[in-house]
């Protein structure tokens, strides 16, 4: 057995060899079957290990430092970095819309982290970085999917209505009305993935947190008491995440008189 | 003295998309429509005559020129109100899911009809029927009818919110011989009570146009009879 550290079973450079040997496995399994994985795999791999041992050290060293303005300005980092990433996953949105992402990133992140960290959890310090940076992560990792899920079906739904949203327009349909029923899929579409993890959490899989809690070596139960307001305030961020990005973002879908800009009609 | 038209566009002017190589569409048309008149608008594919529909009713981003409505200009009245004066019927109907009545109150459903009153069923029945579509119940499903009673409905829809400038983009295009009939007198009724009808359409002379332009290299001309 390996040597505890902190109550938990440390794992030492031969584990991580081991587990990088059946990547490998998969590497080969790859090559014989002509699957064309073998490069993305190693790049995944090596990414992995960098990105995440480069974490550890950040966090070892920022949870050393005790600074309210290291907190905040790498909670930004991680809100700009998400705000990018749901722009490159909804591809059919207009382009500009990184201002409403930033802002949808901004107001969901801080609430809902401060919400968890300040009135549940009630850190002492507010900004005690163990407990604000792991809780963003989540709540921004899981949020970001569902909104950028919401944003890419409103403008892929529009475009496929666009007959639709024409003929409504021509009627002297506002933006908004002739968008409602878009928006209204696309936010559906977003929080369905959240509600589905929330319906199968405990059954078919541990959540990722509690596992972690577990492991590490907390009581079962107070682990999951931490992953149900998790969860909770996870679809709650991805709700208002989702609704906001939407809303600050259909109108630009649309010239100034209203008209909805299909196709042809647009800068691409 | 001349009568003043009721829709009057001077110099529109559309340049296509920079992907296709920036074709010049519109090049300043100049046009005109009066009460009482149905026009009837021909000319060759992709010469523009649903761009020009289009145009007329303020659903072209980034059209020029100069636009009138009694001899208001457009620039004093808004989108919303002149759309709602100056409706357009695209070529394809796009129905809602939903029954026949909600399809057709549907533009009672928008804010800028809020404060009027919906008609009712009465209204609708009248409606259908004189679109050859009196033999459809109101309580149907929309999404269940062909492509022509689609487009007729559509029709039906248009018409009941007494727009003052009917645009027609291609009304009998998917419409059987009588109910293309029918649906010409319909729109020849609209006039004749003091509306003003533009149609786009390529089928054969249906007698019921007062004048026909065909538009060409991006102009108007007259077409005589």
């Amino acid at each position: 057995m390996n040597e505890l550290a902190g109550g938990v079973i440390a794992i030492g450079i031969p584990q991580l060899l081991l587990s990088t040997g059946f990547v490998v496995v998969v590497g080969i399994i790859s090559l014989r079957l002509a699957l064309g994985l073998e490069k993305d795999l190693a790049i995944a791999t090596v990414r992995t290990y960098l990105q995440l041992i480069a974490l550890g050290l950040v966090l070892r060293w920022v949870f050393g430092i005790d600074s309210w303005i290291l907190v905040i300005a790498i909670l930004l980092f991680m809100m700009g970095a998400a705000a990018q990433s749901i722009i490159k996953r909804a591809p059919d949105a207009p382009r500009g819309i990184l201002g409403s992402s930033m802002i949808t990133m901004l107001l969901t992140g801080f609430t809902v982290t401060f919400a968890v960290t300040g009135l549940v959890v009630q850190v002492e310090p507010w900004y005690e970085a163990r407990y604000v940076i792991p809780i963003a992560g989540m709540v921004l990792g899981n949020s970001m999917n569902g909104i950028a899920l919401s944003l890419e079906r409103t403008f892929a739904d529009l475009d496929a209505r666009a007959d639709e949203v024409l003929a409504l327009v021509a009627l002297g349909a506002t933006p908004w009305e002739a968008a409602a029923p878009s928006v209204r899929v696309a936010i559906r579409a977003g929080l369905i993935p959240t509600i589905n993890a929330m319906a199968a959490a405990g059954i078919v899989f541990i959540p990722g947190m509690m596992t972690g809690q577990v492991l590490a070596g907390a009581d079962p139960l107070a682990a999951s008491f931490y992953q149900i307001v998790i969860m909770l305030m996870v679809s709650a961020a991805t709700a208002i995440g989702a609704v906001l990005a939407v809303m600050l973002s259909y109108r630009r879908r649309f010239s100034a008189e209203g008209v909805y800009l299909e196709r042809g009609y647009r800068d691409e | 003295m001349a009568v003043e038209p009721v829709l009057l566009a001077e110099e529109i002017r559309f340049v296509g998309p920079a992907s296709i190589g920036s074709p010049v569409v519109l090049d300043g048309v100049r046009f005109a429509v009066g009460a009482g008149e149905v026009v009837d608008i021909g000319g060759p594919s992709g010469a523009g005559k649903t761009t020009l529909l289009r145009a007329l009713a303020r659903l072209l981003p980034d059209a020029t020129g100069h636009l009138a409505l009694r001899g208001v200009s457009a620039d004093e009245i808004a989108a919303g109100e002149w759309r709602r004066r100056v409706t357009l019927l695209p070529q394809k109907a796009a129905l809602r899911p939903g029954t026949v009545r909600e399809n057709l109150l549907l533009p009672w459903t928008l804010k800028l009809r809020g404060e009027e009153m919906p008609p009712a069923d009465g209204a609708l029945a009248e409606a259908l029927a004189d679109v050859a579509l009196g033999d459809i119940a109101l309580e149907r499903d929309g999404s269940r009818l062909s492509v022509g009673q689609a487009a007729r409905l559509a029709l039906a829809r248009t018409v009941l919110t007494r727009p003052e400038v009917l645009l027609l983009d291609e009304p009998d295009a998917a419409l059987d011989d009588d109910s293309a009939a029918q649906v010409a007198q319909m729109t020849a009724r609209f006039a004749a009570e003091g509306g003003a009808v533009v149609r786009v359409r390529h089928q054969r002379i249906d007698g019921h146009a007062t004048r026909r332009l065909r538009l060409s290299d991006g102009n108007l001309s007259e077409v005589s009879a």
